[in-house]
């Protein structure tokens, strides 16, 4: 008889029943997946980004391919917290699994009028707040690289939630752990690390960067090794949970960030891969488990 | 939409650019249409990372199989090329919506550019299969990039060549011109193929006062609708993603 292990993951005051999620961005507002993998598995979803206003996005093209990675610049697009409210959020809730909202707003006021109005609504387990988007003129990043904003940022949010906040950090900074401390300082249930690298592709024929603003934000494989030292720093300055990710494609993967320290981990470009891929981490990381702790003789 | 593990039954070059690969499709899974993608993991490997998508060029229930015409273009469509009879592909789909198929007092006009052949001659022969033979106009570089007869199932397509070495010396929209006349608002253009092709039959559409669809073409993350990669511009303001309300639409829709 193999007794199940204890995989739960607290954040704050509320338990996630596995440390895999799928990351903000990369699963839409959940639905789109629903058939190709059994929801009920996800430790959570990271929805889309949600802003105060709809957003259409960036200028195409959005992608390109990278080695081992993808630079994308989608801008945030997403349909505003309103019809997040009356449209997407009903959906989600019927979800087998914990639903965390990912956060964005250029100001501050706008960061905390989202949440408020997520709030009212009461079914989603908890927030990420997306302090690390390298794609949009205002807001994101310039939250991100500054501890003082991060602080008064974290500060006010927690005062209108008591449920998990989770500050999700951008590696595009000189020092990530100074960041992370701050979020921590201002009462931070969880840090998610790593949002997406800044990165650039020309194309050498028209002498002109592919993506449209120029930059983008990497993700994939390629990033995979900055991310486990990030997230490796960032477990080693603070007390709250982490929550790798940056490439994930198999167990083994998700257990480097496991034995950096992180609590928890997400999927992101994996999923575009390969929809099986979070399931098949996370049963990767119970076989991992299981095999590690079972009695040397039964 | 499922993920699926279809086996190849033949993998085999058209032309000096294009192969085709048809691949078994289990009564299980929901029969595509003309127009319709599916995306492929060309390789366990994390380069080239992304799948890969194709469009269907046809689609047999009662031989239970499905196939595609690609093109050699990087290192994913590279490795396909070197896949075998019997090997197993990871495949999404179908995904997207297809081309709406044309009414019967309708006269479908349909043209390919290039690659655009495959999802073409799927709905050619869907068009066919309603008891009309549709208008057919494919355009290349040369002669050489003309596929095998045997991949074009007794359709004849006119041939356009930019170079004349062979059919039609012209583009297919030097080609739609010197025809312009024989177009009539009860036509029903269906293009597939490069940017300014599509625009060309988009322009012609207008002019004539005839309905016109085109299979566009964007990079693509997840083929699902969940990262708003895909995206294409439209007329009237905002973006529609190419994998969900797509890839097919409506000429006037696009923002050309």
């Amino acid at each position: 008889m193999v007794t199940p292990m204890d995989l739960t993951v607290k954040i704050g005051p509320a338990t996630l029943p596995n440390p895999v999620g799928v990351a903000s961005g990369t699963f839409g507002y959940g639905g789109e997946y629903e058939g190709l993998m059994d929801l009920s598995r996800l430790g959570a979803i990271y929805t889309k980004a949600v802003t105060l206003e709809p957003r259409e996005g960036n200028d195409i093209p959005r992608i390109v391919e990278t080695p081992s990675g993808i630079l994308n610049s989608i801008g945030l697009a997403n349909v505003g917290v309103e019809q997040f409210l009356a449209e997407k959020l009903p959906a989600l809730s019927t979800l087998p699994c914990a639903v965390i909202a990912n956060v964005a707003g250029s100001t501050e006021d706008e960061y905390a009028a989202v949440l408020d109005r997520l709030e009212s609504a009461g079914s989603l387990w908890g927030y990420e707040i997306n302090v690390s988007c390298p794609n949009v003129k205002h807001g994101g990043l310039a939250f991100g690289t500054d501890p003082r904003q991060i602080e008064r940022l974290t500060t006010r949010l927690r005062a209108l939630t008591k449920k998990p906040l989770i500050m999700k950090l951008t590696p595009n900074v000189t020092d990530i752990s100074v960041i992370a401390r701050a979020a921590e300082a201002a009462g931070a249930d969880a840090i998610s690390c790593i949002n997406t690298l800044v990165g650039m592709v020309i194309d050498t024929r028209t002498r002109k960067p592919v993506l449209p603003l120029g930059s983008g934000g990497l993700s994939g494989p390629a990033i995979r090794p900055v991310a486990v030292a990030m997230t490796w720093k960032v477990c080693r300055a603070v007390t709250i949970p982490v929550i790798g990710m940056g490439g994930i494609m198999c167990a083994d993967d998700a257990l480097q960030f496991l034995m950096a320290g992180a609590a928890a981990v997400q999927v992101g470009t994996g999923t575009f891969v390969d929809p099986e891929i979070p399931i098949r981490v996370l049963e990767g990381i119970e076989e991992y488990f299981h095999s590690a702790y079972s009695p040397p003789c039964r | 939409m499922k993920l699926s593990t279809p086996r190849i039954l033949f993998n085999r070059p058209l032309c000096s650019d294009f192969y085709e690969m048809a691949f078994t499709w289990e009564p299980l899974l929901t029969a595509p249409l003309p127009g319709q993608f599916f995306t492929l993991r060309v390789s366990e490997d994390s380069a080239p990372l992304l799948r890969r998508p194709f469009a269907f060029s046809a689609f047999n229930a009662a031989a239970g199989s499905a196939s595609m015409i690609y093109q050699i273009r990087g290192r994913g469509t590279g490795l396909l090329t070197a896949k075998r009879a019997h090997d197993t592909l990871n495949l999404l789909g179908p995904l997207g919506k297809g081309f709406p198929l044309p009414g019967r007092d309708r006269d479908p006009l349909l043209v390919a550019g290039g690659i655009g052949l495959g999802p073409i001659l799927f709905l050619a022969n869907v068009v066919r299969q309603q008891g009309r033979d549709p208008g057919l106009v494919f355009g290349c570089r040369n002669a050489a990039l003309i596929p095998d007869p045997s991949a074009l199932s007794d359709l004849s397509p006119v041939i356009c060549t930019d170079d004349g070495s062979a059919g039609f010396k012209g583009t297919t929209g030097e080609y739609l011109s010197s025809i312009e006349s024989s177009i009539t608002p009860k036509t029903v253009l269906y293009a597939c193929g490069p940017l300014p092709m599509l625009k060309l039959c988009r322009d012609l559409a207008l002019r004539k006062g005839c309905n016109c669809f085109v299979s566009v073409e964007q990079v693509m993350a997840c083929g699902v609708g969940a990262c708003m990669g895909c995206a294409i511009k439209m007329a009237a303001g905002g973006y529609k993603r190419a994998c969900i309300e797509g890839p097919v639409f409506d000429s006037k829709e696009i923002a050309w």
